[in-house]
Parts: structure tokens; sequence; C-alpha cells
């Protein structure tokens, strides 16, 4: 049975490719729109080869790193205070996840007014969005601390950083973790999703530049590289995750 | 520490927040990036007695509201017809997953450039982001299904559609809901993304005019009152997850 | 009234080196009105044999004829069941789970409400009928469980160790109450069970199964009358008759147990 369901998994990629092949036949698609798929491929093998495209990579990673770093650590930091009372989590989680609830993006306008168009607009929505699963994770980890553990040591004459490093952080880091996938995974998605919506560069900015001019088989061996970056980045963060909630067990 | 109870000490938190954000836009903000919240209130009377604008924001909505709806309705019978079938479901679930896995927010401008910058790209978008979650949600539900109540419902002579329509789907019902409210959320992000991304009519138009003139109380207005509405839209979702999943939590 | 001719129940199939035969060739009959218990070491078939008269498994050889007709699946007409595992939908209230039995059964919609509230007053749940499963003791559970098999109203009770998850106290009042009500409604029941004092407090012939591939090693007989009473649960024949199934069983779960 396995095998006839990768035979129709299998079947199904080579039904959208003989389509996509089909469908760009002269006389049928406006090339436009769906350009045929050889040319695609081999503009995908130009992007990888030369170096164009690096520029506008570089412009991204560097916004999504920036972005994450700063919005993840503010997440930590903040979700650490609130954790600090039992009373405090009551009253601010909830608060935290109800602004978790509107979406972000309703914020870039804002940014791009204070920021302008340059990257920096990008860093601030990526740091909005990448702020919220942390901070809300890391409450959640910290409040799965045994009260027990950390009593025990207290009584033992633990300072305050060593019950954070030896009894704290392990509990709480596999939660943590998951909220930096997370909160690192949508910044990466929203920032290159508002690259394309207003931007001077970057990844998203480069597609739709492509776009504009008319440069559909460019456009489409970029959005695949897109595609297949945000795959990797999903892959290598979802690895480290594992690999950090294994060694804090 | 009980003195002020959490909800209070919440709103105590807002009002402190919003307390700050006037005295702090007043003495220090720019007027031409920042403004107080009294501005912004004093600005939605006049920024929504402006038909286009309010157009622009109804459009909106009515492209949420059918995204979702179209999300819904496909996302379950597509999750049904996969879910129910060991077959289908080891053949087809790993390609969902694959497109749900794929960022796509890269294909925007496809969406765009092949329905145009109506409300069909919006919608047709918004649907492609709130599909997913729902699919998974209902595939979920029908696959953990105890087979023993399946057993004794067959043991009392139902009838194949009979199991299916009063063991299958009242389980799976609190699964579903749950993929409702977040296919929602993803379904709001959709449509808001790719209104913004159209920057020659609707509200993308409006957001770019209002930035491009420096006048933030109109952008900060515009942008409170379509946050109202998501965070209506997403708390309705909820209430109705809470509710029907009555059972399942007791 | 019930005939088991030959029933004998295999899984996978004949030349697979991992075929399981869980019974062999079985013959026994359960007569009207009675209470049979089977009994037997794990894994001894009894369950499948229960599954197999009730139409839920096709057995590999042999049949089952209920009044001279042959079991060919479900039989809500004739046959209800009641599980160990807890089958109440969770999602229905008591009452409504009582009722659903008789939608799939087909019983016209305005009988629905006194047969349902007739099996409830017959196991004592009638204050509850308005509540969800998951607010309901384990007993009450299985109390739910017989309601709703009794609403099918059906000649035959099949019972796959319906107590096994209860205290050892919640189930020797649920056996009493089964007497009473086999007393009062005279249904057939074939019950599967793995205690010993159960079997001889509640059946009148007790079916012991041999280890696997299971088959009837020997029928005992208990000579005493529904309603059983407390007392007989403390009385040397039940006593006596207790031992005898331990000596018949003992082998046999030796054998299962290496």
């Amino acid at each position: 049975m396995k095998l006839a369901q990768r035979l129709v998994q299998l079947g199904i990629l080579i039904a959208v490719l003989a389509a996509w092949y089909a469908l760009t036949l002269p006389g049928r698609v406006n090339p436009i729109l769906l350009p045929p798929p050889g040319p695609v491929f081999h503009d995908f093998g130009v992007l990888l080869t030369t170096r164009s495209i690096w520029p506008d990579l570089l412009v991204t990673i560097y916004e999504w790193v920036v972005a994450f770093a700063v919005g993840a650590a503010a997440g930590c930091i903040v979700g650490y205070l609130v954790s600090l009372t039992p009373y405090t989590v009551r009253v601010l989680d909830p608060l935290l996840a109800g602004f978790y609830s509107v979406p972000a993006i309703l914020l870039f306008p804002l940014y791009l007014l204070f920021f302008g168009l340059g990257p920096a607009s990008k860093i601030a929505i990526g740091m909005t969005i990448a702020f919220f699963p942390v901070a809300l994770n890391t409450i959640a980890g910290l409040g799965l601390v045994n009260r027990g553990y950390v009593t025990a040591a207290r009584s033992m004459g633990a300072s305050e950083l060593q019950l954070f490093s030896t009894v704290m952080l392990p509990a709480a880091l596999p939660v943590v973790l998951t909220g930096f996938r997370l909160g690192g995974i949508i910044a990466f998605m929203t920032i290159l999703g508002c690259e394309m919506i207003s931007s001077l560069s970057g990844l998203g900015h480069r597609i739709v530049e492509l776009g504009e001019n008319m440069e559909p088989t460019q456009m489409f061996a970029n959005i695949i590289f897109a595609v297949l970056l945000a795959v990797a980045i999903n892959v290598g963060v979802s690895f480290a995750e594992a690999r950090g909630q294994r060694w804090a067990r | 520490m009980g003195a002020v109870s959490a909800g209070n000490a919440r709103l105590l938190v807002i009002a402190g927040l919003l307390v700050l954000w006037e005295i702090g836009a007043r003495l220090f903000g720019d007027p031409l990036f920042i403004c107080p919240p009294s501005a912004v209130v004093l600005a939605l009377g006049p920024l929504f007695s402006d038909p286009k604008v309010v157009h622009a924001v109804a459009i909106t909505v009515f492209e949420m509201v059918v995204a979702f709806a179209v999300a819904v309705g496909f996302g379950l019978t597509v999750g049904l017809a996969v879910g129910l079938q060991g077959f289908t479901k080891g053949a087809i679930m790993p390609v969902i997953l694959l497109l749900y896995a794929i960022p796509q927010t890269t294909i925007l401008p496809l969406f765009v450039l092949g329905f145009g910058i109506g409300p069909e790209a919006k919608i047709a978008f918004g649907v492609s982001q709130g599909i997913f979650p729902v699919i998974v949600s209902t595939v979920a539900g029908v696959a953990n299904l105890p087979s023993s109540l399946v057993t004794a419902a067959r043991s009392m002579g139902a009838s194949r559609l009979q199991v299916l329509q009063t063991v299958v789907l009242p389980h799976m019902v609190p699964c579903f809901f749950t993929g409702m409210r977040l296919g929602m959320t993803a379904v709001l992000l959709g449509v808001l993304i790719a209104e913004l991304y159209v920057s020659t009519a609707g509200l993308g138009y409006y957001t770019r005019h209002f930035a491009q003139s420096f006048s933030p109380p109109n952008l900060f207005a515009l942008i409170a009152v379509l946050a109202a509405i998501a965070v209506t839209l997403n708390e309705l979702c909820r209430i109705a997850e809470r509710r029907f999943s009555r059972w399942h939590q007791a | 009234m019930i005939r088991i001719e030959g029933v004998g129940h295999a899984f996978g199939e004949a030349g697979n080196p991992r075929r399981v035969v869980a019974l062999e060739s079985t013959t026994f009959e359960v007569a009207r009105g009675e209470l049979l218990c089977l009994i037997g070491p794990s894994g001894c078939g009894k369950s499948t044999l229960l599954n197999v008269i009730g139409g839920l498994a096709t057995p590999s050889t042999g049949r089952v004829t209920i009044d001279g007709q042959a079991v060919k699946g479900p039989s809500p007409q004739k046959v209800a069941f009641v599980f160990q595992d807890n089958t109440l939908f969770p999602w229905r209230t008591v009452i409504d789970n009582v009722k659903l039995g008789m939608v799939y059964q087909g019983v016209p919609k305005s009988e629905h409400d006194d047969r349902a509230r007739e099996s409830l007053q017959a196991v004592g749940l009638m204050e509850f009928a308005d509540h969800y499963p998951a607010q309901l003791s384990g007993g009450m559970k299985q109390r739910a469980q017989l309601a709703r098999a009794l609403g099918l109203r059906t000649e035959i009770l099949l019972m796959d160790e319906p107590f096994a998850a209860l205290d050892e106290q919640t189930r020797m009042v649920l056996g009493e109450d089964l007497s009473v009500l086999l007393a009062k409604t005279g249904k057939t029941i074939v019950f599967v069970t793995h205690s010993l004092v159960e079997a001889v407090f509640l059946a009148d012939r007790v079916a012991v199964l041999t280890a696997r591939p299971g088959k009837i090693k020997t029928i005992i007989n208990v000579d005493e009358g529904h309603p059983r009473k407390s007392d007989f649960m403390t009385s040397p024949k039940l006593g006596a008759l207790r031992n005898e199934l331990y000596e018949l069983l003992h082998d046999e779960i030796r054998k299962t147990v290496r």
C-alpha cells in the first residue's frame, strides 16, 4: 500500500509538471502569466551560479537575523519578567496573547511611516512578529518549572543566577525553543511579504520588480529560489530546535 | 496580592499604556510621524465619513468573510475526503503538508498577476492561506477517532452513512473548530497582506496615501479600525470553538 | 437457542508464518433464558468467540445459528453488545446515548423516549439521564452501556468483560443487579469474564476454554436460581464451584504464562 501511495504522489508531481508544460505551449496561457518550465529552470540555474541574487538575498537575511535577534531577546526578557510572580502572569499573559491575535501586518504601514522604505521598516515588523511567540512561550516554559525544585535549590543556597541556569532554564528551554522556531519562521515570511509590499531591496522586492518589469521567467526562477530558501530555513530552524531540546534533556 | 482582580489589572495596564502614549506623543512626538490617541479618536469621524474609505474597509471585510467561508467549506470537504480513508490519507496528506509548508507570501505577486487587483486576488490568497489549517485539523479529528466507538455503533446496526453522521462527524467537531479558528487567523493575515500589497486601490492605496502624506492620525485610525475588526472576527471563532468543544474538555 | 457449531477463527491466511489460530472448532449451545459464562486464560479466544456469536467477526470455520438462522453480520434486532471499553459517545448525554441504538435499529421515533427511560430506570440511572458520560463514574458508565443495550430490546445480550475495569466493590453490586435484571427479563446472556467468582456468581453454566488455540475444555453447571442473593456469594457451594474452576483453569493459565 505504501508503494501505491508513493506512486500516487509521484503521479501528482508528474501531472503538475505536465500541466505546466502543456499550458505554456504556444497559444495557450499568456506567457506573462505563466512562463514555460524550460526557461524557468534555465534561469534558476543561472541564478544559482551567478552572483546576481546576492545583494538582495543578503539584505533579506540581514533584516531577518537582526529582527529575530532583537525580537527574540526582547521576548525572552519580557517573558522572564512577566513570570516573576503568578499575579503578573495572570494579568499580562492574556494581554500579550490578545495583542498577538491582532494581525501584526497592520503595523507595517506605521513602520513605513516611521522608518521609510529601507530595511529598518522590515526589521521593525520582523522584531514585532518574532517578539510575541517567544514571549508567550517563555512564560509558558517558565510556568512549567516545578516550584518544588526552586524551593529545594533555594534552601541549598543557590543564587538567583544559579537557580536560573540549573533549574529554570533546562525546564523551560524546550518550550522556549519552540517559541524561537515559530517566531523565526513567521518573521522570515513576514519580512519577505513586506519587502513585496514596499521596499527598495531584498528578495521580496526583487521578485516584485521582476514581475513589474515583465520578466516572468526570472520572476518564477526567483520565486522558486525564495521557496527553497524558506523551506531550508524551516528545516534548519526545526533541526536547531530539536537539537536544543535534546540537549536540554 | 489579590488586591486588584486580574481583569481590572489588565484594564489598568491598557489604560496606563494609552496614557503613556498620549503624553509621549504630545511631548516628544514629531506630528509628521506620531500622534496621540486622542488625535486618532478625533480622526475617526472625518475619516469614515469619506465613502471611499468606508468602501475600502467594507470590501476588505467582505473579502475576509468570503475567503473564510470558502476556506472552511473546501477545507472540510477535502479534509473529510482525504482523512476518512487510509489510502487517500497516506497518499495525499504529504502533498498537502508540502503545499502548507510553502511560504505563500512568495507567490503573492502571482495571485495578483493572475486575478488582477480586484477582490478575487485577495479572496484567492486568503483562501490559500486559510485552507490548510482547516484540512490538517479535520484530518487529525478524523484520525483520532477511537475504533471502539465505531465497533459499538456497528454492533448496534449502524449503516456506514449513519456511522459517518453520528460518530465520525460529532467526534471531529472540536478539532474542526480549532482548525476554523486557525484558519480565520490565516485568512485575515492573507487578505490583509494582499490588500496592502495592491497599493493602487483599496486598503493598500489608503495606507500608502496616508503614509506618504504624513498624516498619522488617519493612518492610525484606519489601522485601529481594521485591528478591531480582526480581533472581533478572531474572538468570534474562539468563542465558537469553546462552545462546540465543551464535551471535549469535560 | 444459540447454536455454535464447529466455530474456529484464525487471524492471518493459511501459510502465513504469523498466523494465529485463536479458536479451534468449538461446539456448544446456549439455551433460551440462560446466562452462560465464557472463562479462560488470556488469548484463548473468548472475546473472538463472542464477536463471532454477535456477527462482528466471521468465523474461519463453522457457523453460528440463532433460532435456526445463520449469523452473517451484526444483528441488532436479536443481539446487543456491552463492551469493556467505554463506548458511550462523549458528545451525547446519557439518555441520547441510549436512544442512539434505537436510531440505528430503526425504532420509530415516538417510542424512543419511553424505551430509554425504561432502560435507565432498570439500571438505576434515571437521575443522570441528562448528564454527559465524562461526568459519570466507571460503574455508572457501564450501567449506561447496559441501558443502551437493554433499550434495543433484544433477546440476547453479549457482554465482553463489562466489569473488568471497575473496582471489586462496584463489580459485586453490578453483578447482583445484573442477576436481578436477568430474573425479570428472561434474556439470554453470554458473559465473558476473567473473574472466577464472578463467573460462578452470575452464570447458569460456565464454559471453560483452553489456552490458545481455544477449545471448550468443559462446561460446569451452577444449579442456582436467579435472582442470586448476596448470601450465595458467601455460600460453600460457590466456594466449591470456584475451586473446581480454579483446578480446571490453573494449568491452562500456566500454559499462557511461561
